[in-house]
């Protein structure tokens, strides 16, 4: 008798009891780097943007700035420290969490951990500054832009990226770049923060097969 | 470290996160504390979302929940029904008949219809304990049990634990003295709040007539108490159970209970075991009271006692529906059989 | 245990295929292990079959017996099961009498006592003879009795043709799957049945008790919110029924009661008292409720002996010294996914303690059998939620195994578990009808035995069971003892050896 499927199996138990496990980059290590800015060409170039954005929308009424999670926040947050001291105002900074807005869910293992938004102002009418560590597929600041619309009508929305590596996959470029940096697919660019990294640097490395 | 495009590279979650790797919900007793930490946490940013001027996000787009519940229920039916939809999900509700099982339509059969029809994450209810166990054996996408039988009821311990760290001074649970008043023996609700109040340090408490406790005490009197589990007291003493509680939860009397001979009456249950101002002035003054619903006012709760501001019951209808789209956004991000990927 | 090579006997015969339903026309097995519980005595030995008959047993003693021991070839007599569901007529996608006798000897019985509740209700001469007209039809050797219903229609009112049964040759009476519907009923039935010379078998339960009910009552229930099914269900009836059978018997001497499936240490010691002061009352208790508890809903795997504390207390099952039950989460012993519905049986499967009093039972006597219960069902009826599947195990083909694990684990002798067996129900059933009904490792008798190797194991799968019930919790687990040969009646039930 032909006999359906489950009934004989073995059920091995969610295997939820042995404690929790950790993440990692799933099917791939990371080789030693290159490092292709260092901490002073990382400052030059955030303050060079910060020039950029005043100009080019010459002055900074109606400005906002708002950094993508991570490594976003602190660079918006340093745009904003280098044009308070430059045009002595203030320009609002937020930072944006775009984790619900993915459009990768088949793709990733895991659901990426909640990192929040916190806009602090109304979007409506401004000229918001979208502030992201890499520019690579586009698909974040497609992420970002739905969120933002979420939350108002800004009147424009400009792209600032600390590195822009190519290979887009969306119609989406950069307004103000603080270096081009052309690279392959099978690497990694690595942007360290000192907020979050303990140093300031941009690295690229190899993605290597994970022997496992 | 890295840039994070995502459909380019896989995510790297930081190092302190711990992962979510289970792909059914059946109950909480599988849950480690920091899986339970992060339901909290992405509860917490599922919060954020409902306070937005539009309380949406994409995250679920194009994804089939399917909500079958073989029992009827409006409020846990539609807290699933609108956690679904603020992730942008297709709800598709069923609602099915205890009927159909002595028509002879087996579960398996109807879980492998809704999954021919589309269903990519069944949440169900159904009145015989166990059913999502053998749901979750014939379904290839998720299962999220809104209440089996007696068994368990997880999202309502999770929201129930989501609101106690919310309204708590410090917002810890740890030591703080929890009072489950009322009939533990029937309770789903009190099955599920045991796993998590015990893992979570609280003092448990389940108090109520012997008739409805039938059994607890051997499981809450276990010395060495379960893996990472305390030990909960079971006492019929309700002043006992009360005194300096900080969390007191009412659970609902059913008539059915007098029909079956465990309680001589109603009235003589809120008479011995009701919740009132009274008995509640016992407690610590500031004791969060709590409340699963349907509430039978008057019965196992007092209206006076509902009407305090330290009364939470509708904060855990919000927070439910919070803590019920962590779970599905979670649940939603773990492919295939549980742990495949750990292979990597 | 030396397994090379296997196994230390050596089978000889010549011509003719071991055929199911041939007469066994010649086998010698030399050097094997003789295990004969009804001369109560076992060792190595050589015994040949000519002709259907044994023709030959020999002890083997000093250096033609080096070598030869317990772990490798086992020859018993064949294996009695007082209590089996057929399911035929009526219920023929689940079982029929032909699959049930081939699973029967499978596992090594060569007689089976077939239980009424089938439909039509087996309650009259006519589906007697319908039952017995399937046996003949299959051509299997393993010999039939049938255990008619004490109730017509098994409808607990009023009593069934129990005289023109007993001509028509039933061994028994009983309402299994149910127990005699009342106190008043049950004293009928036990007089009449009395004066027949035949028991009444009684499936006690107070289904008062147990209505709804769907797992031991205790902590595993507890845990899992499954309702309780107290052991007050069972004891109750098994004092009650004993007390209407100390009654009848002052009127009725032929009068005897055999409680079956009994579960639990407080039933098993009211026998044991009952026994003590002379009523006529044997009782049987299946394989799983002495290795399998409560615990296995919850996904806990381990045997029932390993999930005790008090080795030592296995010779007291009721006193201070007695086994306590250890929970499996404590134990980190949950291993497998809860609710498995082929873990619900009636009686439910208890908990280690109430296990451990069945194996101490069996140990000293107040049990005088194991018999299977074998219950086999539809995927239909068993696919379901845990609280509405249909109560029962497909236990006839594993049942050696399961009391060889025993065996290995120390819970039992080889001879006592091959005692339960065999002269254990065979005495039983001798009892019943007042007629011997096996002889053992006789010289001159029809060859009725099994041959098992003892260290080999087989993975129980749905592929591995003759019966159509793939019910059994034991599925994917190895369980040691191989059935090579039954044979029943000088006829071969069941060959492995080619």
């Amino acid at each position: 008798m032909e006999y359906p499927r489950g009934a004989f199996k073995d059920r091995p138990r969610e295997a939820g009891k042995e404690g929790p496990h950790r993440a990692t980059r799933a099917g791939q290590a990371v080789s030693d780097g290159r490092r292709i800015m260092t901490a002073d060409e990382v400052r030059r170039a955030t303050v060079r943007i910060a020039h950029e954005i005043v100009e080019k929308q010459a002055g900074t009424e109606g400005l906002a700035l708002v950094g993508i999670q991570r490594r976003g926040v602190p660079l918006a947050r340093r745009l904003a420290d280098a044009i308070a001291e430059n045009e002595g105002v203030r320009l609002p900074a937020g930072a944006l969490d775009i984790t619900f807005y993915r459009d990768d869910l088949s793709l990733v293992a895991h659901q990426p951990v909640v990192k929040g938004t916190d806009l602090p102002f109304d979007l409506n009418g401004l000229t918001v500054v979208v502030v992201d560590d890499v520019l690579y597929t586009g698909r974040t600041i497609r992420a970002a832009m739905d969120a933002l619309m979420d939350f108002g009508r800004p009147r424009a929305i400009r792209l600032a990226v600390l590195v822009d590596r190519g290979h887009r996959e969306l119609p989406i470029r950069a307004d103000h770049v603080g270096k081009n940096v052309p690279t392959s697919r099978d690497e990694i660019v690595k942007v360290l923060v000192e907020e979050i990294d303990g140093e300031d640097g941009v690295a690229i490395e190899r993605l290597v097969a994970a022997h496992l | 470290m890295s840039d994070r495009d995502p459909g380019a590279e896989p995510i790297v979650v930081g190092a302190d996160a711990p992962a979510w790797r289970h792909r059914h919900l059946l109950d909480v007793d599988v849950l480690a504390a920091d899986e339970i930490d992060l339901v909290m946490r992405t509860a917490d940013a599922m919060k954020g979302i409902l306070a937005r001027p539009i309380a949406k996000v994409p995250a679920l787009r194009g994804r089939n929940v399917t909500i079958i519940f073989w029992e009827a229920s409006t409020r846990t039916r539609v807290s699933f029904e609108v956690a679904a939809k603020n992730l942008s999900a297709d709800v598709v509700n069923i609602a099915a008949s205890t009927s159909s099982v002595t028509k002879g339509e087996s579960l398996v059969d109807t879980i492998r219809t809704v999954q021919a029809l589309g269903a990519q994450m069944l949440v169900m209810r159904h009145g015989t304990s166990g059913a999502p166990y053998l749901a979750a054996e014939h379904f290839d996408g998720h299962v999220l049990n809104g209440g089996d039988g007696w068994h368990a009821h997880p999202t309502q311990a999770l929201l129930d634990l989501y609101t106690m760290r919310e309204r708590l001074p410090g917002g810890s649970i740890a030591g703080r003295k929890v009072v489950i008043l009322g009939d533990i023996l029937h309770s789903r609700v009190a099955r599920s709040n045991i796993w998590s109040l015990t893992a979570a340090g609280a003092d448990l408490w389940l108090c109520g007539p012997s008739t409805l406790l039938r059994g607890l005490d051997r499981w809450g009197g276990r010395a060495a108490g379960f893996p990472g589990h305390g030990r909960f007291t079971v006492t019929s003493d309700v002043d006992a159970a009360l005194r300096d509680a900080d969390v007191v939860m009412a659970l609902r009397i059913q008539k059915e209970r007098m029909d079956s001979g465990l309680l001589p009456s109603l009235r003589e249950y809120t008479a011995r075991f009701g919740l009132t101002l009274d008995r509640l002035a016992a407690a610590k003054p500031d004791a969060l009271v709590m409340h699963p619903g349907p509430m039978n006012e008057g019965v196992e709760i007092d209206p006076a006692v509902v009407a305090l501001d330290r009364a939470v019951i509708e904060d855990q209808v919000t927070n439910g529906v919070a803590v019920r789209m962590a779970l599905l956004y979670l649940l939603a991000g773990v492919h295939g059989a549980e742990g495949a990927h750990d292979a990597a | 245990m030396p397994r090379e090579p296997r196994p230390s006997a050596k089978t000889g015969r010549r011509g003719g295929a071991l055929q199911v339903g041939a007469t066994l026309a010649d086998l010698e097995i030399s050097r094997a292990w003789l295990v004969d519980p009804f001369a109560g005595r076992e060792g190595a030995g050589e015994i040949v079959v000519r002709d259907g008959e044994i023709a030959g047993v020999t002890w083997l003693t000093g250096a033609a017996a080096k070598g030869v021991d317990a772990s490798g070839v086992i020859v018993a007599p064949g294996f009695l099961d007082l209590h089996v569901h057929l399911r035929e007529p009526g219920f023929e996608d689940a079982e029929t009498v032909a699959t049930g006798l081939a699973a029967a000897a499978h596992g090594g019985f060569t007689r089976v006592c077939a239980m009424a509740n089938t439909s039509p209700a087996i309650d009259g001469a006519a589906v007697v003879g319908l039952v017995r007209a399937a046996a003949a039809a299959s051509g299997s050797p393993v010999a039939l009795e049938i255990v008619g219903a004490v109730s017509a229609g098994r409808a607990g009112e009023k009593l069934a043709a129990l005289g023109e049964m007993t001509d028509a040759g039933v061994v028994g009476f009983s309402d299994d799957g149910a127990p005699v519907k009342g106190p008043v009923l049950l004293a009928h039935a036990l007089r009449y049945a009395g004066m027949l010379g035949r028991p009444i078998v009684e499936h006690a339960e107070d289904t008062a008790l147990t209505s709804g009910a769907e797992a031991n009552e205790g902590l595993v229930a507890s845990v899992l919110g499954l309702r309780g099914w107290p052991a007050a269900a069972e004891e109750a009836v098994v004092a009650r029924d004993l007390a209407i059978l100390a009654d009848v018997v002052r009127d009725v001497p032929g009068a005897r009661l055999h409680l079956t499936h009994l579960s639990t240490a407080g039933a098993l010691d009211l026998v044991r008292r009952a026994k003590a002061a002379g009523l006529p009352v044997t009782c049987d208790v299946t394989p799983h409720h002495l290795a399998l508890a409560d615990e296995w809903i919850a996904g806990a795997r381990r045997w029932a002996w390993e999930a005790v504390d008090g080795a030592g207390a296995r010779r007291d099952p009721v006193g201070a010294g007695a086994p306590v039950a250890r929970d499996p989460w404590t134990d980190a012993a949950i291993v497998a996914e809860p609710f498995d519905p082929d873990l619900r049986v009636n009686p439910p499967l208890r908990d280690p303690a109430d296990a451990a009093a069945v194996r101490a039972a069996l140990r000293d006597g107040t049990a005088d059998a194991v018999a299977t219960d074998h219950a086999p069902h539809t995927l239909v009826d068993k696919e379901v939620e845990f609280g509405l599947a249909a109560n029962g195990i497909s236990g006839i083909e594993t049942a050696l195994g399961v009391l060889l694990a025993a065996v290995d684990a120390g819970e039992l002798t080889l001879a006592a578990a091959m005692a339960a067996l065999t002269s254990g129900p065979a005495g039983v059933l001798g009892a019943w009808t007042g007629r011997p009904v096996a002889a053992g490792l006789k010289v001159g008798a029809p060859a009725d035995l099994v041959l098992f190797d003892r260290g080999e194991s087989w993975t129980v799968t749905p592929a591995s069971l003759r019966s159509k019930g793939k019910n059994t919790p034991l599925a994917g687990r190895a369980l040691p003892g191989r059935v090579l040969l039954t044979v029943a009646a000088g006829r071969i039930a069941f060959s492995d050896l080619d």
